[in-house]
């Protein structure tokens, strides 16, 4: 369960203040698939963002009761000088994994063969997807947050992150926030609509995406 | 209730151990890297720095000084310093260079100002070693009369160094111009800092200003360790400590209300 009560966030622009979301009221339980749909610049990455918390609300309240991944999404999360392999590591050691495992998985699930030796700064945003996705279903959350991330890459790749996801792990929940809304309608059984400093909880996943279709 | 809080304060402190040290050796990794000496150079510049300036002393001083051999001298001036100002330089602009791993929870901003002290302080004790060993093979260095005091000393100095770096770690990131004042500031402290005179040496009058520095305790603690009676030492025990707590308590106060506002990319 994550529950967010009264979340506002601003950015300090200038002199004056940018408000991204204001007094947002959202409850995710543990299997939840949510949809996060808005426009670009919507607020759906901050939103996700302090989900993970990466970022901190200026106010209200966020409690967490499930492991929650860190936000997958096509930068942060990792240091681009190491390898993929020292960021495997990296990752193993502070969430407490056993390497061994996390480093067969990741090879396994990548396909990025001795590209994992190289520096991720070197890597293309389709590769950083394959190992951040990797690297967080290797960890096991409860609930994963991916921000755009598993509709870049080939379709072979595409397949496999929703085997992965959606069939091994079905009982898990995800938030996800996309563009596509093929995958939003197979998939998810609930949508938030960000946009105007809000975000509004539905069941009605058709409903949603028609309505953000129109906007 | 008691228990549980305890032991998820206990869960929480095996945390920050791992993050700690997955956070040390990326940072040796991405500094030093893996070829030839690897993070061995963590301890080369204080090296350096101390056998080269104790070289230019001992030919420009002769070979002792007040009675002390003028190489320890530097050397045990020369490496607090090194530290000292490495862990300042070092902790500007920590959290917005690093902030690219807040994406995973458990890493907290104090986390990072803690893992660059603690490689910064073992490659220090590391130099300050060999450097001394190898002095001591050559007679020009003499064996710590009082190890304790000597550690003491050390860690005296390592403390106030570290709680200085709690304040300017989130006072870097609140305003750009302390990033500016820095260098010059830690170049005005070294007659300050115990680096090149002793207490002993100066007018009473002038001894307790001195002793307003808490680095010049420290580092007449650590040569009161080595010479023992050989030289006179002034310092105080628990003013250091003290300032060094406040100053912990409003960094670590200012890291949090930073924490809250930090913009991660």
């Amino acid at each position: 369960m994550i529950v967010c009560e009264n979340l506002s966030k601003s950015y300090r622009v200038g002199h004056g203040r940018k408000h991204v979301l204001c007094d947002v009221n959202l409850q995710i339980s543990k299997s939840d698939k949510i949809a996060f749909l808005g426009r670009n610049g919507a607020g759906k990455s901050t939103l996700i963002r302090l989900l993970g918390g990466v970022e901190m609300p200026t106010s209200g309240i966020i409690r967490r009761s499930m492991s929650v991944s860190w936000p997958l999404g096509f930068n942060g999360g990792f240091q681009g000088s190491l390898t993929g392999y020292d960021n495997a590591r990296f990752i193993a050691r502070i969430y407490n994994k056993p390497y061994q495992y996390v480093r067969e998985f990741v090879e396994e699930f990548t396909e990025l063969g001795r590209q994992l030796a190289m520096p991720v700064k070197t890597y293309s945003s389709g590769m950083r997807a394959r190992l951040a996705f990797a690297l967080s279903l290797a960890i096991e959350f409860d609930c994963y947050l991916i921000d755009e991330i598993i509709l870049v890459g080939d379709a072979q790749f595409r397949a496999k992150c929703q085997y992965e996801l959606f069939d091994k792990r079905g009982d898990r929940g995800f938030v996800l926030a996309s563009h596509d809304m093929g995958i939003i309608r197979e998939f998810c059984n609930r949508a938030v609509i960000v946009g105007g400093q809000n975000a509004i909880v539905t069941d009605d996943v058709e409903g949603a995406v028609a309505h953000y279709e129109r906007s | 209730m008691k228990s549980s809080t305890f032991s998820r304060f206990c869960e929480g402190l095996h945390t920050q151990r791992r993050v700690i040290h997955a956070l040390i050796i990326r940072e040796l990794i991405t500094r030093f890297g893996r070829e030839n000496i690897g993070f061995l150079w963590m301890m080369v510049e204080p090296l350096l720095f101390a056998s080269l300036v104790s070289i230019m002393w001992r030919i420009i001083h002769g070979p002792q000084e007040h009675g002390v051999s003028i190489a320890a001298f530097v050397v045990t001036g020369y490496i607090p310093l090194t530290l000292f100002r490495h862990v300042v330089n070092r902790s500007v602009a920590i959290f917005q260079a690093n902030s690219s791993l807040l994406y995973h929870r458990q890493i907290q901003i104090l986390d990072f100002v803690i893992a660059r002290f603690v490689i910064e302080m073992l490659g220090s004790m590391m130099a300050f070693l060999l450097v001394a060993v190898l002095l001591i093979a050559f007679d020009l260095f003499p064996i710590p009369a009082d190890p304790g005091m000597m550690i003491a000393g050390w860690l005296i100095y390592c403390l106030f160094c570290f709680s200085l770096c709690l304040v300017i770690a989130p006072l870097s990131e609140m305003s750009e111009v302390l990033e500016k004042f820095i260098p010059v500031t830690t170049y005005i402290m070294i007659p300050v800092s115990g680096t090149f005179s002793m207490v002993s040496w100066l007018t009473p009058a002038f001894r307790h200003v001195m002793l307003w520095s808490p680095f010049v305790s420290g580092v007449e603690m650590m040569r009161g360790g080595i010479w023992g009676n050989r030289v006179t030492v002034y310092y105080e025990v628990w003013y250091p400590i003290a300032l060094s707590m406040v100053l912990s308590f409003i960094g670590l106060a200012l890291i949090r209300y930073v924490r809250r506002s930090l913009v991660v990319e």
